[in-house]
């Protein structure tokens, strides 16, 4: 796998030509974008207006405002659809293939149902999980998938309007642990202990409903940042070593997003709250900025690299 | 209802509840216990086959082999409490431990596939072990808490329960998870 800086280098040097042709494409789409989005706002206040000149009703007003917003969408999806596609295949495509061989990509696809209700992470029920940017492969002989997700539930409001309510949004990772384990075990960023305090954290975390029970870790730093809930006392502390709480704590600093993750059926799940689609080409801003490609490159690197900085690779004994 | 008896209801339920947590603490601690202790019983097992092993090329340490197949008959023993466990099995670390570290000077036997593979198998049962000392410890600090904090101390005190021993989580330890480390590297 290649490291962090040589993936930079690979993204300004030998993707430079196709992205200075792509940074082309975004400078023309972005000025059509705004063209067609002042010509379409013109026209949707002059069909507004009309048809209240016609009706003399106050709801084209309520009416109005939501139809600009989905026709506008629809059209702004139209338009960026073959540079979006564009910069897929020839940026973050060669991009997965730089950092490691064995990683496979497919624009279209996530990260499977199934994969993120066994997670346990999320206690909502899931009705709606998009996704795409699906990657797979192996890495020293792991098995990792990671894509974007953005998951769903389903409630109504007093008038009966159904909404729909994000769970998840952000990379979600699934890999292979290096030890046996049976329990089923979740790591949640501690919310109740920052802000109620030790005392009074612990005991709303303690009576959490449709958890397993609390565990208290014996990482001073470790129980700051997150909370363990499991089905198994002895298991939870097997699995989380000293080491490996600490290796999570970095990692967590290196994502600066909250990190919820769970091990079950001996694999482990991340979801990484990052709340926006990953991995989409950036348009109103240049592709050649460093802060975007660090979007690109920091966020890949940092899902693959999982492998390596929680040390999945080093299996027991036992495991081989 | 009269006020008076609301508060002796209240009362009531107060101590039920308090006389209830001490007791599922004292339980908690005694469930995971039991997981130590078939553990540790698993790592002594192993202990016969491993001095059997080395013996024959540690001409040096013949005295901590010793100390091992002494402290396996004291582990063996009937009737013993939790604490001279708890004291064994730190006695048993620091030993085995050392063994661990012997073998590294002697070539032939990190060449023996026999040795290699007891050893990992011991490391791996440390790191269970490890784990199950963790949550025993954490299990007698909640319960240690519930007999010196207001107001379960007076219940506790009224029950007639001691405070109990944490393992010492001491350098050794550490020294076996480097060891550990060393052997669970492909």
């Amino acid at each position: 796998m290649k490291s962090k800086s040589e993936l930079t280098d690979y993204y300004y040097r030998i993707l430079y030509p196709t992205l200075q042709l792509l940074e082309k494409d975004r400078v023309q789409l972005s000025h059509r974008l705004i063209t067609v989005g002042v010509i379409y706002t013109i026209l949707v206040v002059l069909i507004a207006s009309t048809i209240y000149g016609f009706l003399k009703n106050n709801n084209v007003f309520i009416f109005a405002p939501f139809g600009y917003l989905v026709g506008g969408g629809i059209i702004y999806n139209y338009l960026i659809k073959d540079y979006t596609k564009e910069f897929k295949d020839k940026i973050i495509t060669p991009l997965i293939k730089a950092l490691d061989k064995n990683l496979h990509y497919s624009p279209d696809y996530h990260v499977g149902n199934h994969h993120f209700t066994n997670s346990k992470i999320f206690t909502s029920q899931l009705d709606k999980l998009d996704g795409n940017d699906y990657v797979k492969g192996e890495i020293d002989d792991v098995n990792i998938e990671f894509s974007d997700l953005h998951a769903q539930t389903k409630h109504k409001d007093a008038k009966g309007n159904t909404h729909y309510q994000t769970i998840f949004q952000g990379l979600f990772i699934v890999t292979d642990f290096n030890k046996h384990f049976k329990a089923q075990t979740v790591i949640l960023p501690d919310t109740a202990q920052s802000t109620f305090g030790d005392y009074i954290g612990n005991l709303l975390q303690s009576h959490n409903m449709g958890r397993n029970e609390l565990v208290k870790m014996d990482s001073v730093a470790f129980e700051k940042e997150f909370v363990v809930y499991s089905s198994d006392q002895i298991e939870a502390r097997y699995i989380l070593s000293h080491a490996l709480m600490e290796k999570l704590l970095l990692f967590k600093k290196h994502s600066n997003h909250p990190l919820s993750l769970s091990f079950v059926g001996g694999k482990v799940y991340l979801a990484i709250a990052y709340n926006k689609d990953l991995f989409e080409p950036s348009i109103f801003h240049s592709l050649l900025k460093y802060k975007i490609a660090m979007e690109y490159v920091g966020t890949l690197h940092l899902a693959v690299g999982i492998v390596e900085e929680l040390k999945l690779n080093q299996k027991l004994w036992s495991k081989l | 209802m009269s006020t008076p008896f609301i508060i002796l209801i209240v009362a009531v339920i107060v101590l039920v509840l308090m006389y209830n947590s001490l007791v599922a603490k004292k339980n908690q601690v005694q469930n995971i216990f039991a997981s130590v202790d078939t553990q540790l019983k698993k790592r002594y097992d192993l202990l016969p086959n491993l001095v059997a092993s080395v013996s024959q090329y540690m001409q040096h340490e013949k005295s901590i082999l010793e100390d091992v197949t002494k402290l396996r008959a004291k582990a063996n023993q009937a009737n013993l409490s939790d604490k001279e466990k708890i004291d064994l099995d730190a006695k048993m670390s620091a030993a085995l431990g050392s063994i661990m570290i012997a073998v590294e000077n002697y070539p032939e036997l990190k060449a023996n596939e026999n040795v290699m593979h007891l050893q990992r198998s011991l490391s791996e049962i440390e790191e269970q072990i490890s784990a199950s000392r963790r949550a025993y410890n954490q299990a007698v600090t909640d319960y240690n808490n519930a007999l010196e904090q207001i107001p379960t101390n007076f219940m506790a005190n009224f029950m007639r329960y001691t405070k109990k021993e944490v393992f010492e989580i001491n350098e050794n330890e550490r020294q076996n998870i480097n060891v550990k480390e060393l052997f669970n590297t492909k």
